[in-house]
């Protein structure tokens, strides 16, 4: 039994079967290692992806459940970026979305295994909140359901001068 | 410079096209007098005019990557883009080595870049036919007499040799020793090339990028999690319900609902394997539920460890100091104050659990890929745990989530399980722990009580210290999955561990003891409650204990606590680190606590905090300010100041990032962090029961650096984490006039004290 979804903007089928977390889909059979296993119930953040648009937790939502959706990775980040300036030529398909140049710029990552999980928090916040205040990001960051998005490397200051970064990149 | 004469550039012959400058080292006992070593070389000079470098020890997250690729552009003359860095494979990199020793690596890749630029000095003089003085170097291109070379050209068509001394082993089985092991920090580079002076450096002292970022940020890092080889088996472990534990049955799974799974076990280490991960994983769950294990209680339960602690028969303690110069002191002191404090278990806790993945052929070979700190300890390790020779074992090292020390001695993780299970099922296997066996079953910062009492002269003045600190194993880094296979281990000894440095030269006498015991519940297959060390290990405990000691002498003399540190010592790096902090932190010189501190009521209180600590040729200061609201016990730090002198700063904004990502992780400890467990099993096993520090926690944090070209390099990223405690519960004293003997300082805590005080 197939799963049919957009991951990045692309179709795909999976052959896993329905109840298998996306997760292990992403990484196993599509081989898609942004998103990677942290807690494997929904209390870290390290497993996010957008599913139309907001951000879920791949580790405990089964394949079934994405039938017919828009899944996007870290993976597909640059591509949404190009596809929201699709009109505007200046924004070369190829380039990295804004919050991953400010992820890059502020020299985010330490160990670096949650940060794929934040860069999509950091997506959809700056989706609904174009220009956050620290108190802002820190409110998203850590109130938004299911559970905060944790860092042992304790990189939250960097990630909100990122945050702040790359919402002035999107403004401009 | 005698050193320099018995190197030897040899050419082994031309070759065509292309051609490198391989930088290598022969062992004493292994060499022969015809082949150079056959390891691999610490750096190779090719002809495109880049470099390869290799090093055994391993990014943690810190910057090692960078802060080495600088060094080495640094001695070389070169662009550190023009700079690669190879870490942490035993097949590929020479020397061994860990994360914890940063400085000695430093020590070792600039030597290797420095013996290597005067060779190509020395082939460069030739080539252009002038005295070595007469060169000029830039960005790798050597010039003189008008002429000008690159290195990649002074190579091209030849294959040369660079054999430099070395002295040391790779780690190896030393039961002689505490951690059972010897030569941790591998191989030292000997002799004395000629290094550029701090005063010259270009490269060095700059904020150049972390050359493993944008992969990290773009998902195309390879991680130790995303190791997929042909044929590999996906487990799940089953562990015992409780800590003490033996098998009993387990049953065999059913075919039906999980074809392709099956059980693996040896003695107590029970595995379910699968081609599909999600399959291994929902028959773990199965089999762990039916499997029979023998009933144990043989812990004293979180909430009585300080008691057992208390009751425990010590043997003899680890010393340091004159205890009859200290007994004096006290004997002739105008007063003595006494206190004791206390910590609960606390653990590293990184946001991914454990992975390995393991290919063992036989006794033929092993090859592991891991995320493990010390590749070459681990190495030794499970050479140990397979009793196949060490040569037959291969570890590959890549990125993974932080270690914070778990994996520093080379020990813990999953590695052991995937090795037993691979050799059991004859396939490759990949391990991939949860998050629940990650918090119950990894080694754990053992909790601890220490008592410490200092004297004071009339005019206030601390003319001694004594101290004891009390604590099980907290050098117990042997992987859970050998012991409960029953498999050989490289074992420790439980000791008395004293970590402390002692910046405070004008408090004349000090001594300190330091108790060890094995694991809580030691005797289990498990191997107990193992202890291991944390960021900053025993100093992190023992230094909260002095520094919390001088910010009570300070407030029973009614003095600021800077200026009282300021009155005890001479040490000038101390004393500009303390006043340069409290200068940017905005520090209101006056004694503690603040006038209207209490313990009662609904308003939010503040108080300020110092604590300093000084470690590894680094001195740090911590200043916390905070808010407390007695009737819920809730502590927000509203800022926290932290200042660092680590001799030559290498990479300020990198330094700027460590500086700050420690202070979350020591708030986390102040505020936040218990290992809790009944009398059978860890009970804190999942985020909402082991809590770390969020970004809403995180407080606005100042950073002060100090940078020296006189003092060497010093520790610039650890001991971040150790002021944090200390710095808190200060401020929680200025603030309510309580003081606060144990962290974390939980809203549950602090309620308790505040109440037993009013």
């Amino acid at each position: 039994m197939a799963s049919e979804f957009q991951l990045n903007g692309t179709q795909v089928s999976v052959s896993a079967a329905p109840d298998t977390p996306l997760l292990f889909v992403l990484r196993n059979e599509l081989k898609l290692t942004g998103p990677r296993l942290g807690c494997g119930m929904a209390q870290c953040g390290a497993c996010a992806v957008l599913l139309d648009g907001r951000e879920i937790r791949s580790c405990v939502t089964p394949v079934g459940a994405v039938t017919g959706k828009h899944v996007t990775t870290v993976e597909g980040l640059p591509a949404l970026w190009a596809a929201r300036h699709s009109r505007d030529h200046s924004v070369a398909p190829k380039a990295l979305h804004p919050v991953q140049q400010a992820w890059i710029d502020e020299q985010v990552p330490q160990c670096g295994y949650c940060q794929s999980g934040m860069m999509i928090a950091a997506v959809q916040l700056l989706e609904k909140t174009p220009d956050p205040t620290v108190a802002q990001i820190k409110d998203a960051f850590t109130n938004t359901p299911p559970s905060p998005h944790l860092c042992r490397c304790g990189t939250y200051v960097a990630i909100i001068n990122a945050v702040r970064r790359a919402a002035a990149m999107m403004k401009t | 410079m005698t050193s320099m004469n018995m190197l030897k550039l040899t050419r082994r012959g031309f070759v065509g096209g292309c051609g490198a400058l391989f930088v290598s080292f022969a062992i004493a006992d292994q060499r022969s007098s015809t082949s150079p070593s056959r390891l691999a070389s610490w750096l190779e000079i090719r002809d495109d005019n880049t470099v390869v470098a290799r090093t055994g020890r391993t990014e943690t997250g810190t910057g090692m990557s960078g802060y080495y690729i600088q060094a080495i552009a640094e001695e070389l003359s070169m662009r550190p883009e023009a700079v690669s860095l190879i870490m942490g494979d035993t097949d590929r990199t020479p020397d061994g080595g860990y994360s914890a020793g940063f400085i000695y690596g430093m020590s070792n890749v600039r030597k290797v870049a420095a013996y290597t630029y005067q060779a190509l000095l020395g082939l460069a003089a030739k080539e252009l036919m002038i005295p070595i003085g007469d060169l000029t170097v830039l960005d790798g291109v050597v010039s003189g007499g008008g002429r000008s070379l690159t290195y990649g050209q002074l190579v091209r068509g030849q294959h040369l040799d660079l054999i430099i001394p070395v002295t040391g082993a790779l780690p190896g089985t030393d039961p002689t020793k505490w951690v059972g092991m010897s030569s941790l920090d591998g191989y030292s580079v000997a002799g004395d090339p000629p290094l550029k002076p701090m005063s010259q450096f270009k490269i060095i002292g700059k904020s150049f990028p972390i050359p493993g970022i944008p992969d990290k940020v773009t998902a195309r890092t390879r991680w130790s999690c995303d190791v997929r080889l042909p044929g590999m088996l996906h487990a799940r472990m089953v562990r015992p319900p409780t800590v003490g534990a033996s098998l009993i049955s387990v049953d065999e799974i059913d075919v039906q609902r999980f074809p392709t799974a099956r059980v693996v076990k040896r003695g107590n280490l029970v595995a379910v394997v699968s081609t599909d991960e999600w399959e291994a994983s929902r028959a773990a769950l199965v089999v762990s539920a039916n499997a029979k294990w023998s009933d144990w209680s043989g812990l004293p339960g979180s909430d009585n460890l300080t008691q057992t602690l208390r009751e425990y028969p010590w043997g003899d303690p680890s010393s340091k100091g004159s205890a009859a110069d200290v007994a004096k002191a006290m004997t002739g002191a105008s007063r003595i104050l006494s206190a004791s404090y206390e910590q609960p278990y606390v653990r590293h806790a990184p946001i991914g659990p454990y992975v390995a993945v393991a290919d063992v052929r036989g006794r033929a070979s092993a090859t592991v890929w891991t995320h493990s700190a010390q590749s070459q300890g681990l190495r030794a390790r499970l050479a140990t745990i397979l009793d196949i020779p060490v040569e037959h074992v291969v570890v590959r090292w890549l990125d993974h989530s932080g270690q914070y020390g778990r994996t520093t001695l080379g020990g813990d993780g999953a590695e052991a399980d995937a090795v037993i299970l691979s050799k059991l099922t004859g396939r490759p296997v990949r391990v991939q722990w949860t998050l629940q066996e990650d918090l119950a079953w990894s080694t754990a910062s053992p909790g601890w009580v220490s008592d410490i009492e200092a004297a004071l002269d009339v005019n206030g003045h601390l003319t001694a210290v004594r101290s004891t600190f009390y604590s099980p194993h907290m050098f117990d880094p042997r992987p859970v999955g050998a012991l409960l296979a029953g498999a050989p281990c490289i074992t420790s000894k439980p000791g008395g561990f004293i970590a402390t440095e002692w910046p405070y030269d004008r408090i004349s006498n000090r001594f300190e003891k330091a108790h060890g015991m094995p694991n809580l519940g030691a005797d289990s297959p498990s191997g107990g409650l193992r202890g291991n060390i944390l960021r900053t290990p025993g100093q992190r405990q023992q230094n909260f204990v002095l520094e919390s000691m001088i910010n009570e002498a300070a407030a029973a003399m009614q003095v600021d606590p800077i200026q009282y540190r300021l009155r005890h010592t001479t040490v000038p790096r101390m004393i500009d680190v303390l006043q340069a902090t409290a200068k940017a932190a905005g520090w209101q010189s006056r004694p503690s606590p603040r006038a209207g501190a209490r313990g009662i009521g609904t308003q939010p209180l503040v108080g300020q905090g110092v604590c300093a600590i000084t470690r590894q040729n680094a001195y740090w200061v911590g200043i916390a300010e905070i808010t407390v609201v007695p009737a819920t016990g809730a502590i927000t730090v509203t800022r926290f100041t932290i200042g660092v002198d680590c001799g030559k700063v290498i990479n300020p904004r990198q330094l700027d990032r460590c500086m700050k990502s420690g202070v979350v992780m020591g708030l986390s400890e102040a505020l936040k962090e218990e290992v809790t467990f009944d009398t059978r099993k860890v009970t804190s096993t999942d985020w909402s029961r082991y809590k770390i520090l969020t970004m809403a926690e995180t407080p606005e944090i100042e950073v002060v650096q100090i940078s020296r070209d006189d003092c060497g390099f010093g520790g610039g990223s650890e001991a971040a984490n150790a002021v944090c405690p200390g710095a808190v519960a200060a401020a929680f004293f200025d603030a309510t006039g309580v003081r606060a003997r144990r962290i974390p300082l939980t809203p549950a805590y602090v309620t308790r004290l505040l109440r037993a005080d009013s």
